[in-house]
């Protein structure tokens, strides 16, 4: 529990006893969590944890019954909606990727590249070099430069994860939501998106939900358990996994 | 910046069709007008009227097509928008015949007489002047669209429910414009025009000039519309119609792109009827009917929607047959467009263009690097479907 | 005058039943009949007003024929006959037994003659004679319709018999005509105070406008007494005027009920947008037609009871079809909800142009059945038996589905398929044959509600067409994929209908229920009774 002001302040995601809960059902219960600015955090948890829909919470898709949602100290995010805090530096990718199908690659990042969201700065919008510069750098970034003009629908499905990721650097957040990053991946595509990962959490914090033991591993970063929509246990891999209680509600299972 | 905006659109194919609409209005009133009547070339009178109602259909396919086509909004309300703006018209040459009606009142038009209104209602003033019908024709379809959409949109209501409150909204119009008491002439809607501009509207040069110009107004509104779709903000309404909250958590204000495109969307509409009233020479409440604005949707379909060409050769088409069978066996009319309905969604998702490039699309690919279309529409998918 | 008329009209009517008169009784009756017959037109003013102090039922059409001069009497046995000319004959009636004797030539009868002395002798008689009658069920109508005309001239007649009323409903009836009467006269103060208290307690319209002119002419304690009594009865016919809207929009809610049931499932259970469900219902009701044809030619005796064939047949026509059109059209389409919508639409008119190429393009009438026809009275309201039959047959409609899905495996069955297509796959249920029945049920269930619809609208081709928005519309305000929703939502929609209607006409007040669901939607995009929770998304 984080009680001095300066301490909120300068953290850069603060959840303070969040609920929420559909028809009665609890699935966030009295959830806290602190993340620092450059911090790279793992969420873990059993299903129905509440994972994605503490993702819903900060991401503004879902409005907490009770608590607090602060960015960088100031903005309350449960009085925003996801435009908004997507305007204010938090990035999110879903846990099935969601990439724009219908066009290319290219087009893909282009949309998501950080700039005037407007309507009429979209409908006046000339690619500047700089612009074609850092797509062809987040193209690099992300492995599909040779893939750049062709349809999204024709990726793969660890080549549109690595877009959506890509998507997300385009669009430089303060802070990116990364869920279940490596679901259905090879493993050569695990590790390479965990160097990935660590590659973009040298200037981004990072909070990434994941299953995946071994790519957690990989991360080798501070762990936070989820269960049944509160915090079980937080720290290293290896101080999380010797809880009983993780051992009983996650892994015991 | 605007010019610059403009010539992008003027790339492709769509440049050549915006050009050949454009030369068919010069060149088709210049044959009914010139040309005597045995000569091989000459366009007679009654094409001209129904070809350019056929242009008048054309611009509100497409108009609905930059919706729906590329921002996945089905509107079963464009016949609304339509319908509106052909009635601002319909005042305005209402207000033209002055004195030269059955009751011979200077100011208020037959109906208003029969009715024993005394005064003209306040929203009838202006409509002496074509300059504010003309600004009326965009206003009132835009300002309809603008409320409605804000609300809509706002509120996430999308996909089939959109569709079904579009609905509702030209049915409950077509209810008020059937109202005596609304003051728009009821059951029998406006009619018996005299004249545009001062120009007889029997006259055939009228008639052709009136073809001109709505042969220039499909082909501006095509190229408008190809600059936007083309755009950035256009690659922003397919991200719209494919991922709807993907691209709100890109930072995108998704219902600013859907009311954009949804208000100019219904001026177009709102033109495309302001040309089509003075051409048939009457406007009544049956426009509203919700039966119009679902059929319109079936000639973006036929032709190819997402494709701003397809859904102006599907009027046309649809139109055509339309005609030819109602004339020669007018029973069996609605047994085709109910077939046509059936068998394009399910046999032809993609339209007439749409499944003549992906043809050719699979000739090209037998050679090596296609490049697969842009504009081509993918599968709308269910909304709401990122979690 | 009118009060006459009216009350001659009604006798007249009333006499369709002959009573049973004993032999003697007849024979008394029949000889003062016959007896017009005979002597002078003077002697004929004491005939007649021996006949009507017989107070038989028997000589109101004796003496209305004679005012009317088609009363005549037969040249060989000088018997009196009501005579009707049919072509160039007489047919005869027998004013006792009603024995009709037909082709009766000119030549041999003769017509008793009538002045206007005696017309007007008959015409007052027969006011007091109806008040005289035997049967106090049309002493009571007489004392209605005097009531209703208030005509001062029937004030003599009134007293005359309240001396010897002993039926109290008919006593109540002459009190409150007399009291009207006495409102309007020169009465003393105090008979008017009484009377306006007959009146309050009697309430209506009719009351209120006698009470507001007495109001309007009168002065003082008779002025004030009459103003409270209209406020009084001003506030009942409120509350009977809202009891009576609210019947109404139950009413209507039933019929949007049934209209839209069926679209509970298809659109609520399954998701699948049928813009072809109106045609199920029309598909419904030309069904019904049908089956009346066929009762009618086959075994006319039973035509009361056609529509109990035409149920299970609606229910398997537009079943039949709403499974071919599944198999047929929509199983290709699911996940694509737009694409379905425009389908189906595609589908709603071709069955419109068949039904208009088979039965042809105007209105076909359904007759009524005898047990639904006819009104019922109830304090004041007059309930339609039609109506009343719907109400309830669409409440049973929704009772059944209801239990269907609930209670039954094929219902379990829909439930799984439609919460977890793949999970129900897995467990070994047929999930394209559940598809299939569960949209061959909401079309049949349309079709079902074609037969009720029948009862109260025309059946025309276009007859789908006119609920389609509305059975949307209730489907979408209730909440989709909640029967109870549908319920609730049908009957506001047709309550707030009823009531918007006196303040704004049907057609505004249609328009506001539009506009308030259109900006409903927008609130709550998912209904009255939506789910919340990530489940829906």
């Amino acid at each position: 529990m984080i009680d001095s002001n300066t301490q909120v302040t300068s953290t850069l995601l603060y959840l303070d006893d969040v609920s929420v809960s559909f028809d009665g059902f609890k699935a966030i219960n009295g959830l806290s969590l602190a993340i620092e600015p450059g911090e790279m955090r793992a969420i873990i948890g059993p299903n129905g944890a509440g994972k994605t829909t503490m993702m819903d919470i900060i991401t503004g898709k879902t409005r907490p019954d009770t608590g607090d949602v602060l960015f960088e100290g100031q903005m309350d995010l449960t009085q925003h909606d996801e435009t908004e805090i997507a305007q204010a530096g938090i990035g999110r990718k879903f846990q099935k990727p969601t990439v724009f199908e219908s066009q290319t690659v290219r087009e893909n990042l282009e949309l998501a590249l950080s700039g005037n969201r407007g309507v009429w700065a979209s409908l006046f919008y000339r690619e500047s070099e700089a612009d074609a510069a850092r797509i062809e750098e987040i193209l690099q970034t992300v492995r599909l430069q040779q893939r750049a003009n062709e349809l999204a629908s024709d990726l793969s499905h660890g080549q549109k994860q690595w877009l959506e990721i890509g998507m997300l650097l385009a669009q430089d957040p303060k802070l990116l939501l990364v869920d279940e990053p490596v679901a259905g991946m090879t493993d050569a595509e695990t590790v390479e998106t965990a160097k990935l990962l660590r590659e973009i959490s040298k200037t981004h914090s990072v909070i990434v939900v994941e299953h995946d033991m071994g790519f957690i591993r990989d991360l080798d970063v501070k762990v936070t358990v989820l269960a049944e929509g509160s915090v079980l246990a937080e720290g290293s891999l290896d101080h999380v996994s010797a809880h009983p209680d993780v051992i009983e509600s996650y892994l015991g299972r | 910046m605007i010019s610059a905006f403009l010539f992008r659109g003027l790339a492709g194919r769509i440049a050549w069709v915006a050009a050949f609409i454009a030369l068919l209005g010069i060149l088709v009133p210049l044959s009914n007008l010139m040309l005597p009547s045995d000569h091989a070339l000459y366009v007679p009178d009654y094409i001209v009227s129904l070809f350019g109602k056929y242009l008048t259909y054309a611009l509100l396919a497409m108009a609905l097509d930059l919706v729906w086509g590329y921002c996945g909004i089905l509107s079963l309300g464009h016949g609304a928008f339509f319908a509106l703006g052909g009635y601002a018209m319909g005042m305005y040459l209402m207000r033209q015949i002055g004195s030269r009606g059955v009751y011979g009142d200077p100011i208020l038009p037959d109906f208003m007489v029969f009715l024993n209104w005394k005064e003209l209602p306040w929203y009838w003033y202006g409509f002496d002047q074509f300059w504010f019908a003309a600004i009326m024709v965009l206003a009132i379809p835009g300002l309809l669209a603008f409320v409605f959409g804000w609300f809509a949109f706002r509120s996430r209501v999308t996909g089939v429910y959109l569709s079904i409150i579009t609905q509702a909204m030209t049915y409950a119009l077509l209810l008020a414009f059937f109202r005596n008491d609304m003051g728009f002439g009821g059951n029998n809607g406006l009619t018996d025009f005299k004249d545009i501009l001062g120009y007889t509207l029997q006259n055939p040069a009228t008639r052709a000039g009136l073809f001109a110009a709505a042969a220039f107004a499909l082909s501006l509104a095509l190229v408008i519309s190809s600059a936007i779709v083309r755009s950035k903000f256009g690659k922003v309404l397919l991200a719209t119609r494919d991922a709807e909250s993907r691209a709100r958590f890109l930072g995108y204000r998704v219902e600013h792109v859907k009311l954009f495109v949804f208000t100019l969307s219904a001026m177009m509409a709102g033109i495309a009827g302001a040309l089509y009233v003075p051409l048939v020479g009457i406007i009544n409440p049956g426009e509203f009917a919700p039966a119009n604005s679902i059929e319109v949707v079936i000639w973006a379909a036929v032709g190819g929607r997402g494709t701003l060409i397809g859904p102006i050769i599907g009027a046309i088409t649809v139109n055509l047959g339309k005609s030819w069978f109602t004339a020669q066996f007018p029973e069996y009319w609605l047994f085709v467009l109910g077939g046509l309905f059936v068998a394009v969604t399910v046999f032809m998702p993609k339209g007439m263009l749409g499944t003549l490039s992906s043809f050719s699309d699979k000739v090209k690919s037998l050679k090596p690097a296609p490049k697969p279309s842009q504009t081509e529409a993918g599968e709308m998918r269910k909304e709401g479907e990122a979690s | 005058m009118t009060v006459l008329r009216a009350l001659l009209v009604c006798l007249v009517t009333l006499l369709a039943s002959y009573s049973t008169i004993p032999a003697a009784m007849a024979d008394d009756l029949k000889d003062a009949i016959n007896a017009l017959a005979e002597g002078s037109l003077k002697d004929r003013e004491a005939k007649v007003d021996a006949l009507l102090e017989t107070g038989d039922d028997t000589v109101v059409p004796v003496l209305t024929y004679l005012a009317e001069g088609d009363l005549y009497f037969r040249k060989s046995d000088k018997q009196v006959f009501l005579a009707d000319k049919t072509g160039r004959t007489f047919s005869l009636t027998d004013p006792i037994s009603g024995d009709v004797i037909p082709d009766i030539s000119k030549r041999d009868i003769k017509k008793v003659r009538v002045n206007n002395n005696l017309r007007r002798q008959i015409r007052d008689g027969l006011s007091l004679f109806a008040l005289n009658s035997r049967d106090s069920a049309k002493r009571l109508a007489a004392a209605e319709t005097i009531y209703k005309a208030q005509d001062a001239s029937a004030l003599p007649a009134i007293e005359a018999r309240l001396a010897k009323e002993q039926d109290a409903q008919v006593i109540a009836f002459l009190q409150e005509a007399r009291a009207g009467l006495t409102l309007t006269s020169d009465a003393p103060e105090e008979a008017k105070l009484s009377a306006i208290e007959i009146l309050r307690d009697k309430g209506g319209r009719q009351a209120l406008s006698i009470l507001n002119e007495a109001a309007e002419t009168s002065e003082g304690a008779v002025k004030d007494a009459a103003s409270r009594a209209i406020v009084a009865i001003e506030r009942m016919l409120a509350i009977w005027n809202g009891v009576q809207n609210i019947w109404y929009g139950l009413s209507l809610g039933s019929v949007l009920l049934l209209a839209s049931i069926g679209l509970a499932i298809t659109f609520g259970v399954m998701g699948v947008i049928n813009m072809a469900h109106g045609e199920m219902v029309m598909l419904g009701a030309y069904t019904t037609f049908a089956v009346q044809q066929a009762v009618q030619t086959a075994a006319p005796g039973l035509i009361d009871y056609s529509l109990l064939f035409a149920i299970p047949a609606a229910f398997l026509v537009a079943g039949a079809i709403g499974f071919v059109l599944e198999r047929g059209i929509i199983r290709f389409l699911y996940g694509r909800p737009l694409e379905t919508l425009l389908a189906t639409w595609g589908v709603s008119l071709i069955l419109q142009q068949a039904v208009r190429t088979i039965f042809g393009p105007t209105n076909q009438e359904v007759s009524n059945p005898g047990w639904m026809s006819g009104a019922v009275e109830l304090a004041g309201l007059s309930l339609t038996w039609n109506r009343i039959w719907i109400f309830f047959f669409a409440l049973a409609m929704f009772g059944l589905l209801f239990a269907l899905l609930k209670r039954t495996p094929m219902g379990l069955q829909m439930r799984a398929v439609t919460q977890n297509r793949n999970m129900a796959s897995s467990l070994g249920v047929k999930t394209p044959w559940v598809d299939a029945f569960t949209f061959a049920l909401g079309s049949g269930i349309a079709g079902i509600a074609g037969v009720a619809l029948s009862q109260i609208g025309n059946v025309s081709p276009n007859l789908g067409q006119s609920y389609i928005i509305d059975s949307f519309m209730v489907v979408v305000f209730g909440g989709v994929g909640n029967l109870w929703g549908t319920l609730i939502g049908a009957l506001t929609l047709g309550v707030a209908n009823k009531f918007l209607e006196p303040f704004a006409g049907a057609v505004l007040g249609k328009i506001l229920v539009l506009v308030f669901i259109i900006l409903f939607i927008q609130k709550r995009p998912r209904g009255l009774f939506a789910l919340k929770g990530r489940a829906v998304e």
